[in-house]
């Protein structure tokens, strides 16, 4: 996955809980109906998978060779 | 301002905080047996005193928080979902508490009955959650070592929690065992083979997570849970069938991977991107210096007969291991966990509404502070206390209650913190549903 597909890209891969969580769900609230997120993350977000089934969003997640989760975020198409 | 609702399937907020909050009372009935019986606690590893200390933090204490962090954990780490927590969590909470009492009760009095009890109440709770647990991996597989460690501490439960059944009901000579080879081996599981590996397993994903440090390195995150287990197994089996010298070989080879882990952390932890540590990051540096120093002491005593002839040492490396180790690293997560849920627990209820308050917030820094302090001094004074009994027993004692009791106070205090804020968002909008 290359981070030019995405409109957004949101590093959180330094950042202390519950912070990364906090931030995708804000960009995720100004998401636009075409619009993709990407988030970095150091490990795979269980938490945050049910949260974007919860809300109508999809996504593909993708393994780095440096230990990066990146996880490409957009709204469902109905 | 966020609207959107983070979660659903994790634990409700009482699942695990009733053993979060319990953990600290069987600290402090601890505390009171140790005022209670005096100096002669110490007068070997072997008294029933002793012993019922140690099963009231083991067991009472460890367990406890251990099984807590686990319910809670599972969703966040593996996305493996227990179904109907809370009552997974009201029926193992009341058999482990009910049976370490009995437990206690046992070693002080030597009633076979209550043994046999607590064998009954803490083995029917540890295998009610096993299934739980189990069933809920079960489907997952081990994509990182967390996940490895967690399910490989589950089987390290299960065989000291057999083992510790099986010697409580043969206390009494009925089944011809030999006890105190029995008990090596039960200690042997219960430290290494699920309170090391299930530590480990959890400081894989919350040393770089909460402490910000670099990742453990793959090779160990790979190979650390099955080298521990692996060597455990061969030594039981070497100790049995009375092969001394392969026996000692391999429980040496298991204290030094189990110096590794602690060393590495530790190593970790000095590349940590924060610049002033905070509590967890001092409980967690205290419990691996004391894990070093116990396993330093213990191979000191295996390799010079002057030392392992002194009575000492099993209570100092027990004193070292557990209430420096287990107890600091424990309740150093406590102080990320408690907050991180009742954080997340608000943010959920209150779906944007309002913003859940800062999670730094939740219990003072000033009140970790104090109680860390406390809970030094409590460590410092039970390892004097095993070299000069008369002298430190009473001061040890008081300062373990005073510890836990500013535990139970932070936690009962991040409840109530959870509580007020709940109110708050409830009377914001009535018609939505409250949170158990």
């Amino acid at each position: 996955m290359t981070q030019d597909k995405a409109d957004i890209v949101l590093d959180a891969r330094g950042l202390e809980p519950p912070e990364p969580m906090v931030l995708t769900m804000e960009a995720l609230d100004r998401l636009g109906q075409s619009e993709k997120l990407l988030v970095l993350l150091p490990r795979e977000p269980y938490p945050l998978y049910r949260a974007l089934e919860l809300n109508g969003f999809s996504w593909q997640t993708e393994f780095q060779s440096d230990g990066t989760v990146e996880v490409l975020i957009r709204h469902q198409t109905r | 301002m966020q609207a959107l609702l983070s979660f659903d399937q994790a634990p409700p907020f009482a699942a695990p905080l009733r053993f979060f909050i319990t953990a600290p009372l069987f600290a402090i009935l601890g505390a009171l047996l140790l005022l209670w019986t005096g100096p002669d606690l110490f007068a070997s590893r072997w008294t029933g005193s002793a012993l019922a200390l140690t099963h009231l933090i083991t067991v009472g204490f460890m367990l406890q928080v251990m099984l807590g962090a686990m319910l809670q954990i599972l969703p966040v780490v593996a996305g493996a979902n227990i179904s109907r927590p809370l009552l997974i969590a009201t029926l193992v909470h009341l058999a482990i508490a009910i049976g370490a009492l009995l437990l206690a009760a046992g070693f002080l009095s030597y009633q076979p009955l209550a043994f046999r009890l607590a064998a009954l109440a803490i083995g029917s709770g540890v295998a009610l959650f096993i299934v739980a647990a189990g069933h809920a991996l079960w489907s997952v597989s081990s994509t990182n070592p967390t996940i490895r460690g967690l399910k490989l501490a589950l089987i390290g439960l299960s065989v000291t929690v057999c083992l510790g059944m099986l010697l409580a009901i043969s206390l009494d000579g009925s089944l011809q065992l030999p006890l105190m080879q029995l008990t090596s081996i039960h200690l042997g599981w219960g430290f290494f083979g699920w309170s090391v590996v299930l530590v480990a397993a959890v400081a894989f994903v919350v040393v770089p997570m909460f402490q910000m440090t670099p990742a453990y390195p793959e090779w160990f995150g790979r190979y650390f849970s099955w080298s521990v287990l692996t060597l455990l197994s061969l030594w039981s089996i070497a100790d049995t069938a009375g092969w001394q010298w392969p026996a000692t070989v391999l429980v040496g080879a298991a204290v030094l991977t189990v110096a590794i882990f602690a060393a590495l952390t530790l190593r970790l932890q000095s590349r940590s991107k924060r610049a002033r540590f905070d509590a967890t990051q001092h409980y967690w540096r205290l419990a691996m210096l004391c894990t070093l120093t116990a396993c330093a002491l213990w191979l000191a005593a295996r390799s010079v007969p002057a030392l392992a002839e002194r009575p000492e040492w099993p209570l100092l490396c027990g004193v070292l291991a557990l209430f420096g180790g287990f107890m600091s690293v424990m309740i150093g997560m406590l102080y990320k966990v408690v907050p991180f849920l009742v954080w997340s627990h608000l943010q959920n209820l209150a779906r944007g509404r309002m913003m859940a308050p800062n999670m730094n917030k939740v219990i003072a820094g000033q009140q970790v502070d104090r109680q860390m302090y406390a809970h030094f001094a409590a460590l410092v004074l039970l390892l004097a206390a095993t070299i000069w009994p008369i002298l430190f027993t009473y001061p040890a004692g008081l300062a373990l209650l005073l510890a836990n009791a500013w535990l139970l106070r932070n936690l009962l205090g991040a409840l109530s913190f959870y509580r007020h804020h709940r109110l708050k968002i409830a009377a914001l909008a009535p018609a939505v549903a409250m949170e158990r």
